[in-house]
């Protein structure tokens, strides 16, 4: 979501996206925790000194910095990970119980080349403490039943492996310029542009092999190890595809593997990730709805060292992705009462007793100018000692309040 | 198999790349050049073609509104879009190239003024050898600006050479080897794999 420059943020009276967006976080915070997950939030103004020593993790010039009354410079939370990562770690160096965390939190960012801001809301989970082929295999899992419950329609999750092309690359000798043009043109499964470069560059003609079939080793599992079998590959490579086979097999026992495809390509920008990989695709959405991995050498950072798998939602992708389902519509207001003015109590009365009963009602004095009053389902008038209830197929007149009370929910649990 | 969007760029190229994906064996009966309409579909209904211009090829892919497109390496390079490129169709061959008056080459460490429809291109070049550069972005007739001193030099595509040597320019460095590239949006490769390995599989054959 995007906040112009000179402009008001024009959510902030876009009602039906405010409340879509309301709903998708209440599902989302219900599973995380069926899962056992707890809740946690991290400070919006954070020490740009943090990021600063960190290579390869947010663009340093994509964070949106501000400066405090001493001189420090601050940034407006540009990544939730790293943050919660350090305050463990600083915490407890060695965790002694696995943790279990999620949140739902805007990260602010301002795009290479353009002037706009932009602020937007991911929902991510951390898995701190186990390094386990079950940990990850319950991390994604979790976003293909949150993917699957939402009915976001037909949806794919990517998976590789982040040490199989650090590994790659430790086995060979590459300068810093190739290396980062490579690594660009793997990640874009730019084939074209790799076989040229791979002509030029002085490599083993076996790991020129590999890398350049390393765009279209994607698929389902077992098509990928079939077409790994026909390369090179060192024993070390291997063990990585093992993990993958490993963690696979627990994602079948969630009856989630019809979703996983293997993209032995997927290098993520993010510097941290040191095993598995992860990202989420969904039918009509253009962009990745979800990205993740994990992160055992990020603690190392702060001096400590525990295991560390997550991932994060795009909450703006997600949204749009399930925007058109009833679920995420906005309810209409169900009542209007208009009573005499002599009738108020009553009529204010009856209106109290149909909030509590979670009924949406407003109240009005009884007018001849109605044009400034919002469309409800149903109408309620409160005049000459009398209760009186229409809609757009009944008209009923009733004498008392739990007669009329009656009668609309019979009316609702038709609806 | 369900049916994929494909963006083709209007113009230099649409032609040859027509011919390749009738070749290949997706027909479309209703294209023709000067047609007004925007939007075609193969006999088969297996493609939707949208013909756009060719510097809108990368946002339509890049966006998820095509799955896949066909356009110059020039335009993606400048777009600096975020797809997948996974074919050379080996048509609109042409160069990215910088030309100068009176030969006058490029001095390490004295800043340059150069004109460009291609910003993104021309900075990130002058950045990799390391010289200060001033763009100046135009939308056409970039050779012009070398003869009025409006800049140094021009950075541009260059496909026979004629144009830079009619307006009495030199050129005096290649930049990039350009053609036309097949792009996909990342996640129609994820979500509508088999569809469009069809398609690269049947451009592959075309192409050998």
């Amino acid at each position: 979501m995007y906040v112009y420059h000179n402009t008001e943020n024009d959510s902030i009276l876009n009602i039906k996206h405010i409340y879509a967006r309301e709903q998708l976080i209440q599902k989302l915070k219900h599973r995380f925790s069926t899962y056992g997950y707890r809740e946690i939030s991290t400070s919006v103004f954070e020490k740009y000194k943090l990021y600063a020593t960190m290579n390869g993790t947010v663009n340093q010039q994509e964070m949106i910095k501000t400066i405090d009354n001493t001189g420090e410079v601050l940034v407006l939370r540009p990544d939730v990970t790293i943050p919660l990562t350090k305050q463990l770690a600083q915490k407890q160096p060695k965790l002694h119980k696995d943790l279990r965390y999620f949140y739902i939190l805007d990260v602010y960012r301002q795009k290479n080349s353009t002037k706009d801001y932009e602020q937007f809301m991911q929902a991510g989970v951390e898995y701190f403490g186990n390094g386990s082929y079950e940990a990850d295999g319950e991390i994604i899992a979790l976003a293909a039943h949150v993917l699957k419950e939402l009915n976001v329609g037909n949806f794919t999750i990517e998976l590789g492996h982040a040490g199989f092309f650090k590994q790659l690359i430790s086995e060979i000798r590459i300068r810093k310029e190739d290396f980062a043009e490579l690594r660009r043109f793997i990640q874009g499964k730019n084939i074209p542009e790799l076989e040229r470069l791979l002509e030029r560059l002085a490599l083993p003609e076996q790991t020129k092999k590999i890398i350049n079939n390393l765009p279209l080793l994607y698929g389902k599992l077992d098509d990928v190890i079939a077409k790994t079998k026909e390369l090179p590959l060192s024993e070390a490579l291997h063990d990585k595809l093992d993990d993958i086979s490993a963690i696979y097999d627990v994602l079948k026992s969630y009856d989630v593997a019809e979703h996983i495809v293997i993209d032995l390509s997927l290098i993520n920008h993010m510097d941290y990730y040191s095993d598995i990989i992860f990202q989420g695709f969904i039918e009509r959405i253009g962009k990745t709805v979800l990205m993740g991995g994990r992160y055992d050498t990020l603690s190392h950072h702060f001096g400590a060292e525990f295991p560390a798998i997550g991932f994060a939602f795009d909450m703006d992708l997600l949204l749009a992705g399930c925007s058109l389902q009833k679920d995420f519509v906005i309810p209409p207001i169900d009542i209007v009462i208009f009573y005499d003015k002599k009738e108020e109590k009553r009529a204010i009365s009856l209106a109290q007793q149909l909030r509590e009963r979670a009924y949406h009602v407003l109240t009005y004095v009884k007018t001849d100018e109605t044009g400034h009053i919002p469309d409800a389902t149903a109408v309620v008038t409160v005049s000459d000692g009398s209760l009186s209830y229409r809609d757009s197929t009944r008209e009923a007149t009733v004498q008392t309040e739990d007669e009329l009370i009656q009668r609309i929910e019979n009316i609702w649990e038709e609806a | 198999m369900g049916q994929i969007t494909l963006a083709l760029a209007k113009g230099r190229t649409a032609k040859d790349s027509i011919k390749l994906l009738e070749k290949a064996g997706f027909h479309f009966p209703d294209f023709h050049e000067k047609s007004r309409k925007l939007v075609f579909y193969s006999e088969d209904e297996k493609i939707k073609m949208i013909y756009v211009k060719a510097v809108d090829v990368t946002t339509y892919v890049e966006q998820g509104a095509a799955d896949v497109g066909i356009v110059g390496k020039d335009n993606i390079l400048e777009a600096e879009a975020d797809v997948y490129e996974l074919l050379d169709l080996k048509i609109g061959l042409c160069k990215f190239s910088i030309a100068s008056l009176n030969k006058t080459e490029i001095e390490k460490g004295t800043a340059v003024k150069v004109a460009s429809k291609y910003p993104n291109v021309t900075r990130n070049y002058f950045k990799k050898i390391g010289v200060p550069v001033e763009i100046i972005k135009l939308n056409g007739s970039v050779e012009l600006a070398p003869i009025i001193g409006l800049a140094d030099y021009i950075l541009d595509i260059v496909e026979t050479g004629n144009t830079i040597r009619e307006n009495g320019l030199t050129i005096i460095t290649d930049v990039d080897e350009i053609s036309t590239r097949l792009i996909v949006n990342k996640a129609s490769f994820a979500t509508k794999t088999k569809e469009i390995r069809h398609l690269i599989e049947r451009l592959k054959n075309v192409l050998e």
